[in-house]
């Protein structure tokens, strides 16, 4: 079941033509990575997605709604992480959660998901104390804590030290095998490699590959994603 | 509207917890109370001054709480890109305005009270003599003038700027409005500028409730339409 589907999706801001023609498909229960150089338009297409940025242009489904006039439905069913994000400096961790899942019909149990992603032992932390790292956690948790069927997480680990990185990988997984579908924005290859299903690569607002993670190495004709990601991005900016 | 009461709460909370907020509202009132009641003294209708400056200043308290604290917390939530956060979520613009209204109101509600408790045991404070007079009459002032403040704080480029506003629409406005000195002891010509303040009919109905008289309804009236008016347009001009 096709969970995401855009065709030919453009927005500039100002006279900045940002995306181009976006054209991708994501299904259900897959971890889809978007990568690109940074300005490329990756959080750009994302809040598309979101329905936080109105596209100039083309079109876009997510679980068969239009993230522009039917906004309020959507944002029940999806969870965001945002790239730039705060929260109030004197708002507890604990309190944040609750506050999050009092927005939805249908929430998560946040204790159970302030247990899972280790933020317990913060609780009553307030965000403003918070480390860079722990903030992310933070973050990352407020975008499922409405039990949403599809997540965005842009720059999903960006921040966090190599144990938590292999804690919400393995959360991550665990995710998809319940059912979510969850578009990652990254910049680590290994983490992409790790955890995506499929990958697109973005660049100069457009889809310019397309695949699974061995699919895009074997394109490269390389042997990891990383050299890979190399290779193709260098061939079209060239 | 889900979640009301909790924005609510923690957004109450947080304007506690933010040791500028707490003493605006809170602290900054007792101190002008005091600084007022240092001569004591009856106003010249023969009204003990008490009985004019618990209502005139729980005025005062709503407007600082409205048009100082109030704007300056939204641009800051939108500068941090707090309310972006709050936009990917279901909750609605008209909900993040009520929450803020609300808890920025109940602000003051404490500042009241804090005065009103100060009065009963300090200087021997009576009133009010019409308790729903005044309640209503203090409720269409916080309306009419959070309502000025959620536009302050919907136009305003950044929380910085917002103080800066705040505190010159806040400041000539309590004086003239007589909010801080008597109405009756104003000079004629300041007190007929006041009058065209918005805080002037919150002052002049507040002060009809306590005293027991009835409040004029166009006052009231002037009170709503403001709101009506004041919320619409930051409804329309707000961004996240
Ligand atoms: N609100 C905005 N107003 C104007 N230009 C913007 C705005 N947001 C982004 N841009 C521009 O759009 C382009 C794409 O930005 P975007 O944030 O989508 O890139 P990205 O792929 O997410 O980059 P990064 O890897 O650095 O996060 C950039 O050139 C950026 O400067
Ligand atoms: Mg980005």
């Amino acid at each position: 079941m096709t969970v995401i589907e855009i065709n030919g999706l453009q927005k500039s801001y100002k006279t900045h033509r940002v995306l181009e023609d976006v054209t991708l498909k994501v299904e259900k229960g897959e971890i889809f990575g978007i990568l690109g150089p940074n300005g490329a338009g990756k959080t750009t297409a994302v809040e598309c997605m979101s329905g936080l940025r109105k596209p100039d242009g083309g079109t876009l489904r997510v679980l068969g709604l239009d993230p522009q006039t039917q906004r309020a439905e959507l944002l029940q069913r999806i969870g965001t992480q945002l790239q730039e994000a705060a929260l109030p400096d004197a708002i507890k961790v604990a309190e944040a959660l609750r506050l999050y899942a009092s927005f939805y019909d249908e929430p998560a149990d946040w204790r159970a998901l302030m247990d899972e992603w280790g933020l317990t032992e913060k609780r009553r932390a307030r965000f403003g104390s918070l480390s860079g790292g722990w903030k992310q956690r933070l973050f990352i948790a407020l975008a499922l804590v409405g039990n949403p069927e599809v997540v965005f997480l842009d720059e999903l680990t960006t921040g966090l030290d190599p144990a938590a990185r292999r804690m919400t990988w393995g959360l991550i997984r665990d995710m998809r095998d319940r059912g979510v579908t969850v578009v990652l924005v990254t910049h680590f290859m290994d983490e992409a490699e790790a955890l995506c299903d499929r990958i697109a690569i973005i660049d100069r607002g457009q889809v310019v590959h397309e695949g699974t993670p061995g699919e895009l190495i074997s394109k490269g004709h390389t042997n990891s994603l990383d050299d890979a990601y190399f290779a193709l991005t260098e061939r079209t900016v060239s | 509207m889900k979640g009301l009461g909790n924005v609510i709460a923690i957004e109450l909370k947080l304007a506690l917890r933010d040791p500028m907020a707490a003493f605006f509202a809170l602290a900054f009132p007792a101190v002008i109370l005091w600084m007022k009641m240092r001569n004591g003294g009856t106003l010249p209708s023969g009204l003990p001054i008490i009985e004019a400056v618990v209502p005139m200043l729980s005025v005062f308290v709503i407007g600082l709480a409205s048009l100082v604290v109030l704007p300056a917390t939204m641009a800051q939530y939108r500068e941090r890109r707090v309310l972006k956060r709050l936009r990917a979520t279901p909750a609605s613009s008209t909900m993040i305005f009520g929450a803020q209204w609300a808890a920025h109101m109940l602000l003051a509600v404490v500042g009241t009270a804090v005065l009103a408790v100060i009065g009963v045991f300090a200087y021997n404070l009576q009133g009010p003599v019409d308790v729903p007079g005044m309640v209503l009459a203090w409720v269409l002032g916080a309306l009419s003038l959070g309502a000025i403040g959620l536009l302050i704080g919907a136009l305003v480029p950044s929380g910085r700027a917002a103080t800066v506003v705040g505190l010159a629409v806040f400041f000539p406005m309590v004086f003239v409005s007589g909010a801080m000195s008597a109405r009756e002891t104003l000079p004629e010509s300041m007190r007929s500028l006041g009058d065209w303040t918005p805080m002037a009919p919150a002052v002049q109905a507040v002060r009809a409730g306590w005293e027991g008289h009835a409040a004029s309804p166009v006052t009231l009236a002037v009170m709503a339409g403001i709101f009506i008016v004041a919320s619409a347009a930051a409804l329309k001009a707000y961004r996240w």
